[in-house]
């Protein structure tokens, strides 16, 4: 029973028991993909390599029987960099969208594929709860947002994009007009007040989100109703760009009333007429009542700002980019104060994202916490992205789409039907991962900070194999860890897979160009389980918040 | 098309077998006679086998041998080994498919006629730039010899092809003198199967008292084809004081014309009949030629001779002894110069663990490159506990530049049978294995032939000389896979499986074929043993350094006056090499670099070519001993282009597996094509270093842990290159797009660049500077080497 030493802690294990499993014995976590538990380790991906004193080159921990005496570094810088490396080769070889392009671009990053999907299998709860996570305001947004998702829609390549903008319109007035519309679950009310100058859509997303997370929040504004330049703005160009043909504001104030009403359901306090005097200390004699302040006055006068005693910068107040703070303590600004752009979905992605910088201000102060925690703003999830498509391979992705033009409502200020939304649900052509929330290269590569664009080559061409009844192929996620070949050959399929091809060009494939469904009759459910990538995914899954 | 005939298909199976380790001769098998592996032809055999379409499907599209659309007739394969890349075989590549019109994405022109394929190396460095249609070889090629040797070929085959009965040989009888002259591949393409065949017709004719007999080769590949004749007479024995051996003549560089000449030189003739006949038919080639003995005093070489000399006298033959003497698969006549002797001994005198203890004195390391020690392999399967234990020699020699295992085993069979008895002797194994590369069918066939007569005679087989020993050879024919050298890819596919090396630890030693204790030793290393046991440790201990000791065995190639086959030993300088044995530079230029190693090498400098050529020191410069490729560059040689080079070979013989050598060398190579082709970008050198140093640490095996010395050992020595490429220029001269053809004043308006360039950038203008049109131009070279006058001019 060898006993060998990991990050200097003692550890006995079986015979034959390999690095990986001391490590697990210690509760030491050494990434790894390629590996699975019960199948024979193939030693491909390498990022579970570790430092063995007295080797010269790194080892897989998987492979790497451990030794009586043996000294093993699993964490080091050397280990790190070289993970990381093998991630960013892994990813320089990887075809394929983590988040779709029309998520990406949305300013609120909303899960448009997800609402879609979940439209068109008609889960309209589901999809007004996914719509909400990133956007408070949906059914005004759906009125008049200028929609910079519909025009990176990968299908604009085909025909025409598909409606999202109507598509999150009509789940949000599905759910408006039902008789109880959704309200997400908050957390447990904590102690901590914020204070919020402003019921425009920064303001009130930003309210809805740290409400969300148990804080309680009131929302100042001069004039006697919320919903700031919603409401008040005098002419359509202020609200929306390009200007939307069918513009109705009486319309538009009866749906952000629904939508305000809903906000203050959830606890939200609204104190209007209420006017935030522009002197210096103002603002501090607000955070004698308030733990933190939340600025979203919209457009500011010149100089305002600096009376309020707020650092000011071209564009407004002056905020560091990722965690909205000002130079005020506890002081947060959002929406058009800090920003030249009219743009409401910005300016709700402003207060979203500043309820997260609050929230974690909030939990450190003002004790300050301890070392590394600072207010980080709310993270990035990772994506790699396809870029530009080459040749034909839009019709590839049509493979999972259904063809022809938008399908319209019946006039141009209406909202869809149930029918019609579920038709234009149906083309989505899915470009998103249906594995993005448990592909382990993407977590990693979130957890080592992996740049997807650090080696550039020219990149393989998307290919997706639809022909299996439930499990949609796609060898350009695929990272070559043979589990699924494995698992075909130990399962008895009769053509099961194998690698075609040498070196570089290696790609999983059924023998004899046969395709998926034959290949795969026994086990495709155990394949797609195994499989660290999205290469291998189940072809539809309304609930799993991916598939 | 035809519906094909899979009878065929059940045939083979009933001759090869059924278990799924023949998968890859039954694949050899149904190619030799599709000419490809048509689908139904595998699911056929899979029908009939053991062999599951998953593992049919893997193995056939791993091996690069195998094709998956049917061929030409013909295949034209084009060497671009390093020898050949430096000496223009990519052009000459580009030349072909132009010729024949085939597209980028095509191998065989719409006749289906000629494919034309890259292959790593034909071993024949010595006549770079190289190619080999079907069974023939043509050498120092230039684009602008295409057609002819495509219309020479074909009337070649209208003739009916040569048939050269190297199978019988003419036993040696004593009192008579011999006519050698070396069958081996490269000397064939050189011609000499037809001196050969001229020399024993002139023998015939004239009833001259001598055999001709094919032997080993000399080494002398830049000679070839050399015909080395020695007089019976005893009178003359001395003649050439530093070789054990009769009154010698060589000739070098001869054709099938001067055949008769030169054995009408040494031999007389026994009857005076044939006396006048001979003088009449002289006296007619006279006429005919006039050029009676001119040629072969031109030609005469003599071992006194200084170039001569210098290439063999720094040289020291151990495992190459007997070079051009003896019969290579004559075993009467290996017996007789000392053969099996080493074997009787052990197998009579000594204990396994003494021979092992014989090995351990003699500081003997392992050929194939990293050079661990011998006997601690050894000692390691000799110590394991199981019963069944293999012993494997690895002649899967696939660096491009590099031939001596071709050459030990088409040479020399029996000194390596001898050698693998010795260690299966002393480990305690009675089955083996020759894995041997597919681009050598003359080696596959010599060791094959060697090994049966050695079973005929009780070298091999049951209870060998009477010493209650047994064992069993067999040949494992590789199938185009560089990576099978490495020894766990190799017992893999002995295994009939992809060529994919796994973890070390378990050593072969440990777990090797099949799961048994295996000893895989490479052919040079083989070939030393039987020396050392009948010379004893210490004579061999007393060569080299102190720590490598011995001799080593190089291909000399690259910008050399004379290259070929040398061994010397350890610790001689990498300058005696090159001027001493190779004779210096050729060409007018200096010596730039030796790249030594080949693609897990690197290039060492001509300001450290004062260096001891051993493990340690070549380690030390950032090269590698490697299988001992040896090429010579100069000053026209990028050295961007041959990182590039060397990693493009590496990244396509890549086994795929692990992602550090599947994508990193990948990515390399993007560099590196991005520096070559004018792209590079300022962080790219610090980019290519990381991602080297990456690949490096973390890859699986050798393979990919190594292949990225070429690219460090130039960037620590050439980075001045590297920063030219940035700023898009090629000091060098040899990056196409960082490049221009000029014709300069010197041009006399011959018109012959314009009838040859294929691309139609040069007008013709007789009698006027010609001009070279940079759009249309595409830097192919011809130009540069019809020129009669020197006027093409590369900037």
């Amino acid at each position: 029973m060898p006993k060998l030493i990991i990050d200097n802690r003692e550890v006995g294990v079986d015979d034959g028991a390999t690095v990986l499993d001391a490590a697990e014995e210690l509760g030491i976590e050494i990434p790894t993909m390629c590996f699975l538990k019960g199948c024979k380790s193939s030693t491909s991906c390498m990022v579970c390599v570790v430092k063995v004193d007295g080797l010269a080159n790194l080892v897989p921990a998987c492979g790497t029987v451990a030794e009586e005496g043996m000294r093993v570094e699993s964490n080091c810088e050397e280990v790190r960099q070289a993970r990381k490396a093998a991630l960013e080769l892994l990813l320089s070889d990887h075809v394929g969208d983590c988040i779709g392009p029309c998520q990406i671009t949305c300013p609120a990053r909303m899960n448009i594929p997800l609402m879609i999907r979940q439209i068109a299998a008609g889960e309209l709860r589901d999809a007004i709860a996914t719509v909400k996570k990133d956007i408070a305001l949906p059914a005004v947004l759906g009125r008049i947002c200028p929609k910079p998702c519909e025009r990176a829609c990968r299908r604009n390549a085909c025909d025409e994009a598909v409606s999202i903008c109507l598509l999150k319109r009509y789940a949000a007035d599905v759910d408006l007009q039902s008789a109880n519309p959704y309200m997400p679950a908050c957390k447990p009310v904590r102690n901590k007040r914020v204070a919020i100058i402003g019921a425009g859509p920064a303001g009130l997303a930003a309210a809805y989100y740290l409400r969300r997370d148990g804080f309680n929040c009131t929302v100042f504004d001069d004039h006697e109703k919320p919903g700031g330049a919603l409401r008040y703005a005098v002419s359509q160009e202020e609200l929306a760009r390009p200007a939307t043909p069918a513009f109705d504001q009486t319309r538009l104030r009866r749906v952000l009333d629904k939508e305000i009403a809903l906000i203050e359901k959830l606890g939200v306090k609204f104190q209007g007429r209420t006017r935030v005097a522009i002197t210096p200390g103002s603002i501090e004699d607000l955070r004698k009542d308030f733990d933190a302040v939340f600025v979203a006055v919209g457009r500011l006068k010149p100089g305002d700002a600096g009376s309020m005693g707020l650092e000011t910068g071209p564009n407004g107040i002056a905020i560091d980019g990722k965690t909205y703070r000002t130079n005020l303590a506890g002081v947060f600004a959002g929406g058009d104060a800090v920003r030249n752009r009219k743009l409401t979905v910005r300016a709700v992605a402003d207060g979203k994202e500043a309820a997260v910088s609050i929230s974690q201000y909030l939990s450190l102060f003002p004790q300050g916490g301890g070392p590394g925690q600072t207010v980080t703003g709310a993270t990035k999830a990772f994506n790699i992205h396809i870029g530009k498509l080459k040749d034909d391979e839009i019709e590839k992705f049509m493979a999972c789409a259904t063809e022809g033009p938008r399908v319209r409502p019946s006039r141009e200020d209406y909202g869809f039907t149930d029918e019609q939304a579920r038709q234009e649900a149906a083309r989505c052509l899915h470009c998103d991962c249906r594995k993005a929330e448990n592909c382990r290269l993407r977590q990693y590569a979130q957890e080592y900070g992996a740049r997807p664009g650090r080696y550039k080559g020219e990149r393989r061409l998307f290919v997706q194999q639809v022909q299996h009844p439930d499990v949609i192929y796609e060898p350009g996620k695929c990272i070559d860890c043979g589990l699924c070949v494995q698992i075909a050959a130990e399962a008895g399929e009769k053509l099961g897979l194998t690698f075609i091809g040498r070196g570089f060009d290696v790609r999983v494939a059924v023998p004899f160009d046969r395709s998926l469904a034959q290949g795969l009759k026994r086990c495709a459910a155990q394949c797609v389980a195994s499989c660290p990538t999205g290469a291998l995914a189940l072809k539809n899954n309304p609930k799993s918040p991916n598939a | 098309m035809d519906e094909l005939d899979l009878t065929f298909v059940e045939q083979a199976v009933d001759k090869i077998g059924t278990g799924r380790e023949k998968v890859l001769e039954i694949l050899q098998a149904v190619q030799g006679r599709f000419g490809y592996l048509p689908e139904e032809a595998l699911e056929r055999a899979c029908e009939l086998t053991e062999i599951t379409p998953a593992s049919i499907a893997g193995v056939a599209t791993f091996y690069s041998q195998f094709r998956h659309r049917p061929a030409g007739r013909h295949t034209i394969r084009v060497c671009i080994g390093t020898a050949c890349h430096v000496q223009g075989g990519g052009q000459v590549y580009d030349a072909f498919k132009r010729y024949l019109g085939i597209g980028e994405q095509e191998d065989t022109d719409q006749q289906k006629m000629f494919t034309v394929e890259k292959v790593a190396c034909l071993g024949c460095c010595m006549l770079a730039p190289a190619i080999q249609i079907d069974d023939v070889t043509y050498g120092h090629l230039t684009s602008d010899k295409v057609s002819a040797v495509l219309s020479d070929f074909l009337e070649q085959q209208k003739a009916g092809a040569l048939q050269a009965d190297k199978q019988e040989f003419l036993k040696e009888i004593k009192d008579l003198g011999e006519i050698r002259i070396c069958l081996d591949s490269s000397c064939v393409a050189s011609g000499s199967a037809k001196v050969y065949e001229a020399l024993r017709k002139a023998v015939r004719e004239t009833g001259a008292q001598a055999v001709v007999k094919s032997v080993g080769c000399s080494g002398m590949s830049y000679l070839a084809p050399l015909v080395e004749v020695v007089l019976a007479d005893p009178a003359k024995v001395g003649l050439i004081g530093t070789r054990r051996c009769r009154s010698s003549f060589r000739y070098a560089g001869i054709q099938p014309t001067d055949a008769r000449a030169i054995v009408l030189r040494h031999f007389k003739p026994k009857q005076i009949g044939q006396k006048i006949k001979n003088t009449v038919s002289t006296m007619l080639d006279k006429i005919l030629t006039d050029r009676a003995w001119e040629p072969v005093t031109r030609y005469s070489i003599d071992v006194r001779d200084q170039p001569v000399a210098s290439f063999l006298d720094k040289q020291l033959h151990i495992a190459t002894e007997h070079c051009g003497h003896i019969d290579p698969v004559n075993l009467d006549e290996y017996v007789r110069n000392n053969g099996f002797k080493a074997l009787q001994r052990c197998v009579s005198e000594l204990s396994p663990e003494e021979v092992i203890g014989v090995i351990e004195h003699s500081g003997l390391r392992g050929r194939g490159g990293a050079g661990f020690l011998t006997h601690l392999k050894w000692s390691a399967v000799r110590d394991s506990g199981s019963k069944k234990k293999y012993v494997i020699c690895n002649g899967d020699e696939g660096d491009p530049g590099a031939f001596m295992d071709r050459m030990l085993m088409e040479s020399y069979p029996y000194r390596i049978i001898e050698g693998m008895a010795i260690a299966a002797y002393s480990v305690g194994a009675d089955e083996g294995y020759f894995y041997i590369r597919a681009e050598y069918p003359l080696a596959i066939k010599r060791m094959s032939e060697a090994i049966s007569n050695c079973q005929q005679r009780g070298y091999l087989g049951n209870n060998i000389m009477e010493g209650g020993f047994s064992l069993h050879l067999k040949i494992a024919a590789g199938a185009g896979a560089f990576v099978c050298g490495e020894e766990t890819a190799l017992m893999a596919s002995i295994e009939g499986r992809r060529g994919m090396p796994r973890l070390r630890p378990p050593y072969p030693a440990q777990s090797g074929l099949w799961g048994k204790p295996t000893l895989i030793n490479n052919v040079e290393t083989y070939a030393a043993v039987p020396w050392i046991v009948r010379n004893g440790a210490e004579a061999f201990a007393r060569l080299g350094t102190s720590s490598s000791n011995g001799t080593k065995v190089f291909a000399l190639a690259g910008k050399i006056a004379r290259g070929g086959l040398i061994e010397v030993p350890m610790g001689i300088s990498i300058r005696q090499i090159i001027e001493e044995v190779g004779g210096g530079i050729v060409g007018g230029l200096r010596l730039k670099a030796v790249q030594v190693g080949g693609p897990s090498g690197g290039c060492i400098p001509v300001e450290l070519a004062g260096i001891s050529v051993d493990y340690e020191t070549l380690n030390d410069v950032g090269a590698m001993m490697g299988s001992g490729g040896m090429v010579a560059l100069d000053e026209s040689d990028c050295m961007v282009d041959i990182a590039r080079y060397f990693l493009e070979f590496t990244q396509n013989q890549s086994c795929g597996k692990c992602t550090f050598c599947r994508i990193g060398t990948r990515r390399m190579l993007d560099i590196l094509e991005r520096l070559c082709s004018g792209q590079g970008r300022k962080a790219d050198i610090e980019e290519l270093e990381h991602l080297a140093q990456m690949v490096q640490k973390s890859s699986l095996c050798g393979l990919g842990k190594t292949a990225p010395n070429p690219v460090l050992s130039t960037v620590k020595y050439f980075r001045d290159e590297y920063e030219a490429h940035i700023e898009k220029r090629c000091p060098a001269g040899k990056c196409k797009a960082l490049i221009t053809y000029s014709i300069t004043d010197d041009c006399i308006g011959c018109t012959l660049c314009a009838q040859h360039c294929p691309a139609e950038a040069i007008a013709m203008t007789p009698y006027q500077k010609h001009e070279i049109d940079a759009e249309k131009c595409i830097r192919c070279g011809t130009c540069k080497s019809v020129c009669s006058s020197d006027a093409v001019k590369v900037q």
